[in-house]
């Protein structure tokens, strides 16, 4: 059974059509790349994923179960990052990561939580306000990474973050897939997703051009960011 | 499925609670305290059974019903029955005012931010956010219902019953709760935090406006308009519970209704969705004062509209008049007391303070929208673009005098419509008897110039003298006993009040200088200071 089965997926906003029949399977266990310019329908794919869009057509299961429809049950087995975390000013990171732990049902596995807070250098006592664009990345990998899903759906999850933590969040997938957890990396940067992925999805215009795994995409040579660009090429 | 729909409710709930535990309370304790305040000054109002009457008897005129709702039980007046009568509509809409905030906060403004995707992430149902942020307001309103019944009873007031106290609070909350979920609903159906917002504060005037309407002629707008049935519990006197029972079914189905929508809708999306805009900036936005222009449009238009509306509402109360003065007696004797003073004259007399006051809303916002930016991070980039501070100061300033300006027109513009079929008003008078309160208004904008300039976390110092302002036009008529300089303190009160009043220049220049001292005072301020959150 695919963790991720989207099948002919169709989403309209009014008139525009933002997901025009989109397929992708994730296996489980996989590390799934998916990439695309800003407004190909990443995003907008994720959001049918999570339930907080409605697909118009088409099919969107996580672990067999409707994604709309199931949307609380299958919460519990996964773990989302936004690519724009917005914070509450007046609470600390903390506070923002443990109410995310409390609303899955489980307790807050304490050392798991201070391992991460350590590995990426967060200090979770200040206010969400004082925070920049890269500390408000940290509290949402933190939350995500402490819970312990099978499933992780991560949307730009290092834009903002320094080399050096990027480093730090390459290792911690690795881990993941080594413990046989599944994850849907979407990401701009091409030497990340090399590193990490085991099958790649494209997507342009609403619809997937590319799929497959990542040794079968890219020929001999070729790296993953020339056949992005000779995808888009004369666009 | 509907429990589904409603996971982890409990958890959410502890959330909002935690996040509006604070502002909450403070809402609360000063609601309760105001209502206290009043209750322990009005048995010290009327010293003899005549002085009460004498006010029943002002309260009982088309003016003061349009403005606070319907006179009952003439014959058996009693303290708390008039301060019931003086004081319920207030209360009502400052509770109303902190429900839509409330409820905006924690749906539309949420989810405008992005916040709300990350909850949705996670195993929580659908509508637990909004059945968590209703539940909350109901809880809210609860609390401020009891407690202003509780200080009804304990406090020492002729008249009082627990029935009354209970009514009298009760209705106050219940008409909160409408609102509440007014804002539930039009947070499903507008895409941004600002839309639903102001069209709860639209659905308020609304209900303000047809209560007036409907109480001064006795009609059945009154039971339409939420506002005008709270008042119909007629606290003190019949004490009516059926009304209450009737606005908490309206605010239940209100925000089953707003569930339902809410069920069926993508998250971020509204049922109305917002347009398309333009690819390039038209001329009319380039510059800093184009771009303060464009932060104040949406508002500016919001309430031109609704101040002609307002001052509409109020001319047509005019054409009732002379109907309401040949049908009682003993106005009309006070009115001959009086020197002959024409009924009308003296409406509009008392109408146009409290414009002005309402007017200065509107500006004030305008002012602190400069600091607004300032707080969510925005100016950075326009400041980094060559503009100096003054001109962003400047813009701001000039917008708020244009718009004071053209408020003060377009109410008394609204008034004149529909009051001129009377034959009992000039525009040129009403004109001059409103735009008199400008310089009064500009000390306003000076004093939030003043604090954006030197210390923006004082902003709200601003909305302290508006709120003493308005206390002093409100007692200042009934407690005739306080000192000239405690009322001559708020700008409002030095203004001569045409067209009953005669005009003079003096105090009017007066103001005039000081406003302009504040802001340049301000500008000093925020040309010196850090910049920053």
């Amino acid at each position: 059974m695919s963790t991720i089965q989207i099948v002919n997926l169709t989403k309209n906003f009014g008139k525009f059509t933002a997901l025009n029949g989109v397929n992708m399977t994730v296996k489980q266990g996989e590390v799934h790349a998916f990439l695309g310019p800003n407004g190909a329908g990443k995003t907008t794919t994720i959001r049918c994923l999570l339930g907080i869009l409605k697909a118009d057509s088409g099919t969107v299961k996580l672990f067999g179960g409707d994604a709309w429809r199931d949307a609380v049950e299958l919460h519990k087995r996964l773990a989302y990052v936004p690519g724009d975390v917005n914070l509450w000013d007046n609470l600390t990171g903390g506070e923002v990561i443990d109410l995310f732990l409390s609303l899955r049902g489980i307790a807050v596995d304490r050392s798991r939580r201070s391992d991460f807070l350590d590995r990426f250098e967060l200090d979770p006592s200040k206010k969400c306000r004082t925070y920049s664009k890269g500390n408000r990345q940290k509290v949402a990998l933190v939350a995500a990474l402490s819970a312990n899903a099978e499933l992780y759906i991560l949307d730009e999850p290092t834009s903002g973050l320094d080399p050096l933590l990027e480093k730090v969040f390459q290792d911690c997938i690795i881990e993941l897939k080594k413990q046989g957890k599944s994850v849907l990396l979407s990401s701009h940067i091409m030497s990340e997703v090399e590193k990490l992925a085991d099958s790649v999805s494209i997507i342009k215009d609403g619809r997937i051009v590319l799929a497959g795994a990542m040794n079968e995409v890219l020929g001999k040579g070729t790296t993953l960011e020339e056949l992005f660009l000779s995808e888009y090429a004369g666009r | 499925m509907v429990i589904k729909m409603i996971a982890n409710f409990g958890k959410y709930f502890r959330f909002i609670l935690k996040r509006e535990g604070f502002m909450s309370s403070i809402w609360v304790v000063s609601l309760t305290a105001f209502s206290a305040i009043i209750v322990a000054m009005y048995p010290g109002l009327f010293p003899t059974a005549e002085a009460m009457q004498g006010l029943v008897a002002t309260m009982n005129t088309p003016a003061m019903i349009a403005l606070m709702g319907p006179v009952y039980g003439i014959e058996v007046a009693s303290p708390a029955m008039v301060m019931a009568q003086e004081c319920l509509i207030w209360l009502a809409i400052a509770v109303i005012i902190m429900n839509i905030f409330v409820v905006n906060r924690h749906t539309r403004a949420d989810e405008e931010l992005g916040r709300f995707e990350m909850l949705a992430s996670l195993p929580v149902g659908r509508l637990a956010n909004s059945a968590a942020t209703i539940a909350f307001s109901f809880l809210l309103n609860l609390v401020v219902a009891v407690l202003i019944a509780v200080f009804l009873i304990i406090i020492p007031i002729e008249g009082a019953t627990i029935t009354g106290a209970l009514v009298y609070g009760l209705s106050i909350g219940m008409q909160g709760m409408v609102f509440a979920a007014v804002t539930l609903l039009a947070a499903q159906l507008f895409s941004t935090a600002r839309g639903s917002m102001g069209v709860s504060f639209a659905v308020m005037g609304v209900a303000y406006a047809l209560r007036a309407q409907g109480d001064v002629a006795d009609n059945v707008l009154s039971y339409i308009s939420p506002m005008g049935l709270g008042l119909k519990v007629e606290a003190f006197y019949s004490n009516d519970f059926l009304p209450v029972g009737i606005l908490m079914a309206e605010g239940v189905v209100l925000s089953l209704v707003a569930l339902w929508v809410h069920s069926r809708r993508d998250i971020g999306a509204g049922i109305f969705p917002a347009r398309k805009g333009r690819a390039h900036a038209s001329i009319a936005l380039r510059g800093p004062l184009g771009w303060a222009v464009r932060m104040m449009r949406g508002s500016f238009i919001v309430w031109s509209i609704g101040i002609f509306a307002l001052g509409a509402t109020y001319g047509a109360v005019i054409g009732e008049l002379d109907n309401f003065v040949e049908n009682n007696e003993m106005i009309s004797q006070m009115l001959m007391a009086a020197g002959g003073m024409s009924m009308v004259d003296a409406f509009i007399a008392m109408l146009n303070p409290i414009m002005a006051l309402i007017i200065t809303v509107p500006l004030i916002n305008c002012i602190q929208r400069l600091h607004l930016e300032e707080k969510r991070g925005r100016l950075e980039s326009i400041l980094s673009a060559a503009v100096p501070r003054i001109k962003l100061y400047g813009s701001f300033t000039l917008i708020a005098v244009i718009e004071a300006v053209v408020f003060t027109c377009l109410g008394a513009l609204g008034l004149y419509v529909t009051a001129e079929a009377t034959g009992t008003v000039e525009l040129t008078v009403l004109l001059q008897a409103s735009l008199v309160y400008l310089p009064a208004i500009f000390c306003m904008i000076g004093l939030a110039a003043l604090l954006v300039g030197w210390r923006p976390k004082l902003s709200l110092a601003v909305w302290v003298v508006a709120c003493y302002a308005f206390l002093m036009f409100y007692f200042g008529r009934i407690f005739t006993d306080i000192p000239e300089w405690v009322r001559k303190l708020s700008p409002f009160s030095n203004t001569p009040e045409l067209p009953v009043q005669e005009f003079t220049a003096t105090p009017l220049i007066v103001m005039c200088i000081i406003a302009i001292a504040l802001w340049l005072v301000g500008l000093l301020g925020y040309r010196h200071r850090d910049l920053g959150r």
